[in-house]
């Protein structure tokens, strides 16, 4: 909640604030979806400011431990903006993300990253 | 080290292709990644080739140069896609405070860049990063463990022989040291009057007089 973070994609907004993490009791992790507002958007794209949207969250500053008993962390919190049913609104991902995303079933954003960490 | 002549020693030679071993260290997880050059006059026995059954691969501290075993330390990707990998949050801490691990003395890269450590040698050219998978032959696994035991021995011994030559001259200098101190504090272990008779500089001879041997025939004891 009230997470300000980063949209690494194409799809007009530039910052979204999380208004819900739509799983976990203690909040929204790395490959989480999250219900955010947009706060912050560039003029002319297809998501305005002050929408309500679904993101996942491709990087985050804490870390997420990974099935092989090692932890990740990125350097910053960014979010990929989506639909309801998880396929991304815009059509580029920048930076890297985690291939957790594969588990989470969110192919699409892998397949439109630059690179997977 | 002989130079083992098995068909599938020869038919990767006629390949003329690097090749890349990861293998099975031990009961685990741990996995160890080789890389064996054909031109490389150091090879040992079989080549060995082995695929890999988990995504699992040593990697090296980015600070320490340490090994980084699965299941420890944490992964750092920064923003360009760059990964660091610590070993553990020492090496963590050093990063967030921005050290440069080659001004930092206990790293392997200030110990190589400042002569310290070997840095040239063929024992190297066996452990490099290949990302090529093998497919598994049993018999040239257990090839590759027994060539890892041995190329690790080798490798530890002449890095401990470059530490003694690094060493050597300090002796010398070590022992003059020794000497000049002999000379100023003398008076300490030797009296003045010893060293007026005998103006060496070791310790005065103690003479002491040796009993003579006691005869074979049993003395009677005394009553």
């Amino acid at each position: 909640m009230r997470t300000v973070l980063k949209v690494v994609d194409n799809s007009g907004a530039k910052k979204v604030m999380c208004i819900q993490a739509l799983k976990g009791k203690k909040g929204a992790r790395l490959g989480d979806t999250i219900i955010a507002s947009v706060k912050e958007a560039m003029p002319n794209g297809k998501v305005k400011k002050g929408k309500v949207v679904y993101g996942v969250v491709v990087r985050a500053a804490m870390q997420r431990g990974r099935c092989d008993g090692s932890e990740v962390k990125f350097d910053d919190n960014a979010v990929v903006l989506v639909d309801k049913q998880g396929q991304p609104i815009g059509t580029r991902v920048f930076g890297p993300v985690p291939h957790e995303l594969r588990q989470k079933k969110h192919v699409k954003i892998l397949t439109l990253a630059e690179h997977i960490a | 080290m002989k130079k083992n002549s098995t068909m599938v020693y020869h038919s990767i030679y006629l390949e003329k292709k690097r090749l890349e071993i990861r293998m099975l260290k031990s009961v685990g997880h741990n996995f160890y990644t080789l890389f064996l050059s054909l031109f490389d006059q150091l090879v040992l026995g079989n080549c060995v080739l082995l695929v890999n059954l988990r995504r699992m691969r040593l990697e090296k501290c980015w600070f320490c140069s340490s090994t980084v075993y699965p299941g420890h330390g944490i992964q750092f990707v920064r923003n360009d896609a760059k990964i660091f990998r610590f070993c553990r949050s020492k090496c963590h801490k050093n990063f967030k405070m921005k050290r440069n691990p080659r001004k930092v003395k206990w790293t392997k890269a200030y110990r190589r860049l400042h002569g310290k450590d070997m840095t040239q040698d063929s024992t190297f050219e066996f452990e490099r990063k290949r990302n090529r998978p093998e497919r598994y032959d049993r018999n040239l696994a257990e090839n590759t463990l027994k060539a890892i035991k041995k190329i690790d021995k080798i490798r530890s011994d002449r890095a401990s022989d470059h530490i003694k030559n690094r060493l050597k001259t300090s002796k010398v200098q070590r022992q003059k040291e020794a000497r000049k101190q002999l000379e100023l504090g003398i008076h300490l272990v030797k009296a003045p009057l010893a060293l007026a008779q005998d103006s060496s500089l070791c310790l005065p001879k103690i003479k002491v007089n040796v009993s003579q041997a006691q005869t074979e025939e049993n003395q009677p004891m005394e009553d």
